[in-house]
């Protein structure tokens, strides 16, 4: 059954089972949140730990249950199971980003029982204007559960739908709640030279993860033709202190003094599951943070090796970069700057491809005292 | 206390309020909560004849033809955003001034501009339609369309209507498809 926005049907009219997913997928390039709030008879959010979101994704009563992916995420629900003081869930859509749900693509909710589809209501960018945060359906209880395709918002976004519910801030639940794994909704990929994000540090003092992985050139046997791939970074903070960090020369920089990043290991192969790793403990601090990738040994250059890099700050957003136009005989590779932009950080993708470090210094205007050195 | 009706119910006004002569039929909903275009619901009332047809078409009392030719029906006015408390938009009926020709009184509410707004009826929270007995004012009857109101952007709220000597009031709920022209079509309107 397809509904239109505004229509409105009892779930037994589709269902008779009270166990049921609600599958969100919403086509777009924006980061797109999807989150479900249980609601009481006044329609208020009493209870907290009833916002059901990619940091608290499961009800107390385990009636509610988010499984998420990039762009589209589901949630399990057992209406028998839930506390009788819970009359609404919402389904809800937010950006939490530049831009708003005019821009998504074609989008749905389905309604979906032991794999078949029992609802779709589709929705699209066409729906909306200035929201950024969209209450998509709604299920609640009068006399019986009934099922509204809602599809409207506030130009507000998720705070001003919290407010709508009369919840507290935002930023005041998320630090009720323990930072539990992200699941990848903040997904994204930039994958041409110039592509910027710009992300919110919603938690002060929150660390910013940076990977590094590369692939093994086919073909090369027992580490002969074995490739090593650095990963290190040149910074300049707010406070003037600037350097570089990498394995070359021991730096691998500090986590409780500045410059407040510190480098985790040299995986020598690349073959360790997790790669390299980067740790900034104060992205607040950064004033220019221009992260690259070295080849140190190996014949192999950067066209055959894959490299990418991941930039992540958990539970709010995942940006990976691929290096993706690889230029032959070179071996230094600034893939990717972090900078301030407002209260926050951007993210620029520039894989631009350098001799060595002094070329690269030289383009970003760090001004260091070079010298040879090995590891 | 006030006669709660769901869809298709009645009541009969003469009785829940003997004596009575005159009526305010009140509407209401409220105002959007969310961001976008408001909400701007028109109330009218067709003045039906034994057949379901207006007698002319200055028996459809709407935001342009606040009053009856006989003075008997009088459209309280426009509200353009349904703020505020209570009734909306609200239509007096002086029952014994409504000419004997007359035997159905239907009122209606149609959202303005539906198509180029998109909107409808389940996009608006707690829609109503109450009568009041002018004498007293105290409520007769009311009919939440809370549930019965979906894709629909033109609809019948209720009916006031003679059954014998007797006024009663009817729960309708039934939507139309197109807006206040196509339903004032329906009633044998020319417009």
């Amino acid at each position: 059954m397809e509904l239109i926005r505004g229509q409105k049907l009892k779930l037994a009219d589709v269902t008779t089972s009270a166990a049921f997913e609600v599958q969100i997928d919403v086509q777009s390039n924006l980061v797109v949140d999807i989150s479900c709030f249980g609601l009481d008879e006044t329609r208020k959010l009493s209870d907290d730990r009833y916002f059901i979101f990619y940091n608290q994704k499961t009800s107390p009563c385990s009636s509610i249950v988010l499984e998420a992916s990039p762009h589209s995420a589901g949630f399990k629900l057992n209406l028998s199971a839930l506390p009788p003081a819970i009359k609404t869930i919402v389904f809800a859509a937010t950006i939490d980003q530049e831009g708003t749900m005019s821009a998504i693509g074609p989008s749905s909710l389905r309604l979906v029982e032991n794999g078949k589809e029992r609802l779709i209501f589709p929705f699209s960018g066409r729906d909306f204007a200035s929201e950024k945060a969209v209450m998509v359906a709604e299920m609640y209880f009068k006399d019986q559960w009934r099922f509204s395709a809602v599809g409207q918002g506030f130009n507000g976004g998720l705070s001003a739908l919290l407010k709508h519910f009369g919840g507290e801030e935002i930023e005041k639940i998320k630090e009720t709640i323990p930072a539990a794994p992200k699941v990848n909704l903040g997904k994204v990929t930039l994958e041409k030279r110039g592509a910027a994000q710009k992300v919110n540090l919603t938690k002060q003092g929150q660390t910013v993860h940076i990977n590094l992985q590369w692939d093994e050139p086919k073909g090369g046997f027992f580490g002969s033709s074995a490739v090593d791939l650095d990963l290190g970074c040149m910074y300049r903070l707010k406070n003037g202190d600037r350097g570089v960090i990498q394995p070359l020369g021991g730096n691998f920089g500090s986590q409780n003094g500045s410059p407040y990043i510190f480098l985790d290991k040299d995986d020598r192969s690349g073959a360790a599951a997790d790669g390299e790793n980067m740790y900034v403990f104060r992205p607040e601090e950064i004033e220019l943070m221009v992260i690259f990738a070295l080849i140190y040994e190996g014949t192999a250059e950067f066209t055959a090796v894959n490299g990418r890099v991941t930039i992540e700050h958990k539970g709010n957003f995942e940006i990976l970069v691929p290096l993706n136009n690889p230029e032959g005989g070179k071996r230094f590779c600034a893939a990717a700057r972090i900078e301030p932009d407002e209260n926050s950080i951007r993210i620029t993708k520039d894989e631009l491809y350098f001799a060595g470090h002094v070329d690269c210094d030289r383009h970003y205007g760090f001004g260091f005292q070079w010298k040879a050195g090995r590891k | 206390m006030a006669v709660s009706l769901t869809k298709g119910g009645n009541v009969s006004l003469s009785k829940e309020a003997p004596n009575l002569t005159s009526i305010l039929i009140g509407l209401g909903w409220d105002a959007r909560s969310t961001d976008g275009g408001d909400f701007d619901l028109d109330a009218s009332l067709f003045m039906l004849g034994e057949n379901g047809k207006v007698r002319s078409d200055l028996d459809f009392i709407f935001y342009n033809n606040l009053k009856s030719a006989d003075g008997s029906v009088v459209h309280t006015g426009d509200n353009r955003t349904g703020v505020g408390e209570g009734d909306d938009e609200a239509i007096k009926v002086e029952l014994t001034k409504v000419p004997a020709s007359v035997s159905r009184l239907a009122v209606a509410v149609t959202i303005h501009e539906a198509d180029a707004r998109k909107q409808n009826f389940g996009m608006v929270s707690n829609a109503f339609i109450r009568v009041v007995n002018q004498a007293d004012q105290k409520e007769i009857t009311r009919y939440d369309l809370s549930e019965d109101a979906s894709v629909e952007t033109a609809m019948i709220f209720g009916e006031v209507y003679r059954h014998g000597g007797e006024w009663k009031f009817k729960a309708i709920g039934q939507g139309y498809k197109g807006g206040l022209g196509p339903l004032a079509s329906s009633f044998g309107v020319n417009v």
